[in-house]
């Protein structure tokens, strides 16, 4: 897998981010690949401080420098390599060919700036169009989201946070992008409204064919929308596969611990089965694999090195010992 | 007999432009050692009757009877006494503990002033008890609640309501800013206390598959009135309230399989300021007819044990409407 290929729109190949201060090395993102194909639908689920935001910065070129120092890598956008593109060719991709919803709509509007001309600011700055024509596509784009085009002069604390968030989507979608990235778009939003939300979201996503990496730590928001999914814990991918692969045929004794910890609503148990412990501390992750002390299932070896990802079946990856055939034998 | 009995509990606040129902009329018992969950959306009220179960807002009317005395019309110096039985765990670990204050100090500062402990000696393996019981490691008692995760701050947070030996202890969403294996972790911990010393629970939360874990009861919210009370379990048995079955059907299931068709509310939250007469769910609900728009349905026992308010209780369902607008 060297060359990329068509049908992937992104391709992050042992991407490795780390955040440098004078006292610590924070290993946040550590050797990652990840593909999404074009149109389709990517979830990227972990616990905080996992590095779902940092990957998602990372192809928008949000990341500061310092203290953001990118180790090795590649990252891959529809052919170009991200990383090597000047601020001035990566300001034509951000906004642009890529949008992202960000995570709370509460801060993420400008507040002394009318709604309408925050969308059409977007679409003004990236296309050759007039001040009119700027508007009348801000307009529809609202009209796609739900927001009648009277509130197109209405500023951000006239509208409540669902409305907000339709906004955003609005401005992440006005340039027609080829791909969205989502970070925990209706973490913030009640459950109703976060059920409008991701309607609205997968119908336009369907409609313009756009590709999507969703941040998410919720499994429920995964089967609603999601094709794929990924799961990530101390920096690393730890399983990936389709959602089938993920939520009917878990392997990774994260990824079950995972599931075992939501309440269920279908059945009932009288005690919820936790992962015992915490992540480790990302400025001191170990050598040997990193969920060594949380995991029921480790072994000697887990404690020695660091696994490697095994395919377990086409397009299932995990990265365990448990899968490896080779130590099976051993 | 109920342990604490609510009674057409009320709380208005007074805003430009009238009256905001934030409680209205809100009765509800439980029984000691077992668990209600409080469940709305943002604005529903649930935040702010559980304050006002506290005192920590007057009630505009209704009284609140706490192991047979009404406590909401006790004066303050009277009701102190019952600050240190019914206890509260806030929501948000990240702002409600005193950043320039050490683990140690957060747990010592209610034994100072809500009990009896003065010397240190008596203090210090108080603070310790406290410590072990909610699992939080005695190295950790100089550390400041910023060097913590949320899960070991939201520790605290029990350990300094526990610090009173409360009877009753009022949970606001208790661990909705925690990651769902840290969750799972919390939830142990608030169920094994609950065992071992016959807590009395008020759960208030927004999110379903936690209330259904924990409550023996639910009482579902919406602007300010309770729409539906049940069993825990009957509620997701036979949803009465179409607000209910909205929400229950809202929740994003971690599943592939059996999944129902979504029940999509339109529009949001009405203003509960000066809120007018009728059903006030009238204007998202999928059933609504003019009755609803007119006449404010009252919660009436519909089965043994099972009330709502709805005019249209059991005829409405989820797939088929009764009267499809």
């Amino acid at each position: 897998m060297t060359e990329t290929t068509r049908e992937n729109i992104v391709e992050i190949k042992n991407l490795t981010i780390h955040y440098e201060t004078p006292e610590d090395i924070f290993e946040a993102v550590n050797n990652i690949s990840l593909d999404i194909k074009k149109g389709s639908v990517l979830g990227l689920v972990g616990e905080t401080g996992a590095g779902k935001t940092t990957i998602a910065l990372s192809l928008m070129g949000l990341l500061p420098f310092p203290p953001t120092h990118i180790y090795s890598g590649e990252l891959f956008f529809d052919g170009q390599d991200l990383l090597k593109l000047s601020e001035k060719e990566l300001r034509s991709v951000r906004g642009n060919r890529i949008g992202m919803i960000f995570q709370d709509p509460m801060t993420a509007l400008n507040p002394i700036m009318r709604v309408g001309d925050q969308v059409s600011e977007v679409i003004m700055l990236h296309n050759r169009v007039s001040k009119e024509e700027g508007k009348k596509m801000a307009v529809d784009m609202l009209q796609k989201v739900g927001i009648q085009p009277e509130r197109y002069n209405d500023y951000p604390h006239q509208f409540s946070g669902g409305m907000k968030q339709r906004v955003i989507i609005a401005i992440a979608l006005a340039c027609r992008p080829e791909l969205l990235i989502a970070d925990e778009p209706t973490t913030a939003l009640d459950v109703t409204i976060q059920a409008q939300v991701l309607d609205l979201m997968k119908g336009l996503q369907k409609e313009l064919g756009t590709a999507m990496l969703l941040i998410t730590h919720d499994f429920g928001v995964v089967a609603d929308i999601c094709d794929e999914c990924a799961v990530i814990y101390a920096g690393e991918i730890v399983e990936k596969g389709s959602v089938e692969d993920i939520f009917d045929r878990s392997c990774h004794p994260y990824t079950i611990g995972l599931f075992e910890s939501i309440p269920s609503l279908e059945r009932d148990e009288k005690r919820l089965k936790p992962i015992q412990g915490l992540m480790s501390d990302p400025t001191s992750l170990p050598s040997h694999c990193s969920f060594y002390d949380r995991c029921p299932k480790r072994c000697d070896l887990c404690k020695e090195k660091d696994p490697t990802t095994i395919e377990v079946a086409a397009g299932h990856f995990v990265k365990c010992f448990l899968f490896d055939e080779e130590v099976k034998k051993m | 007999m109920a342990f604490v009995s609510i009674n057409h509990l009320k709380k208005y606040f007074e805003v430009k432009g009238g009256k905001l129902h934030a409680v209205d009329d809100v009765s509800f018992q439980i029984v000691q050692g077992r668990t209600i969950g409080i469940v709305g959306e943002s604005g529903c009220g649930k935040s702010t009757l559980g304050k006002t179960i506290m005192r920590l807002e007057e009630p505009t009317g209704g009284s609140i009877i706490f192991d047979g005395v009404d406590i909401a019309a006790l004066p303050e110096r009277k009701f102190r006494p019952y600050r240190q039985r019914i206890q509260m765990i806030f929501q948000d670990p990240f702002s409600s503990l005193d950043p320039r204050m050490t683990v140690y100090q957060l747990i010592q500062e209610p034994i100072l002033s809500m009990t009896h402990l003065r010397k240190r000696e008596e203090i210090t393996p108080r603070v310790y008890e406290l410590m072990d019981l909610v699992g939080l490691a005695r190295r950790l008692e100089n550390s400041y609640p910023h060097e913590l995760d949320g899960g070991r701050r939201q520790r605290i947070g029990i350990a300094r309501a526990l610090s009173t030996n409360p009877e009753f202890i009022i949970c606001d969403e208790p661990v909705s800013a925690l990651d769902v294996s840290i969750q799972a972790q919390v939830l142990n911990l608030l169920q094994d206390l609950q065992e071992d010393r016959k807590l009395t629970y008020m759960f208030i939360t927004h999110d379903m598959s936690v209330v259904k874990h924990i409550s023996d009861d639910i009482a579902v919210m919406y602007l300010g009135q309770v729409v539906e009370k049940c069993e825990s379990k009957e509620l997701f048995i036979q949803t009465l309230h179409p607000y209910s079955q909205a929400l229950l059907s809202a929740i994003p299931v971690p599943s592939l399989h059996n999944r129902k068709q979504k029940v999509i509310l339109k529009g949001e939250l009405s203003s509960p300021i000066n809120p007018k007469p009728g059903c006030r769910f009238a204007a998202r609900c999928r059933c609504a007819t003019d009755k609803c728009r007119q006449e404010t349905p009252v919660l009436r026992e519909f089965s043994p044990n099972h009330f709502v308010a709805c005019h249209y209780a059991g005829q409405t369902d989820l797939m088929g409407t009764t009267n499809d607008p």
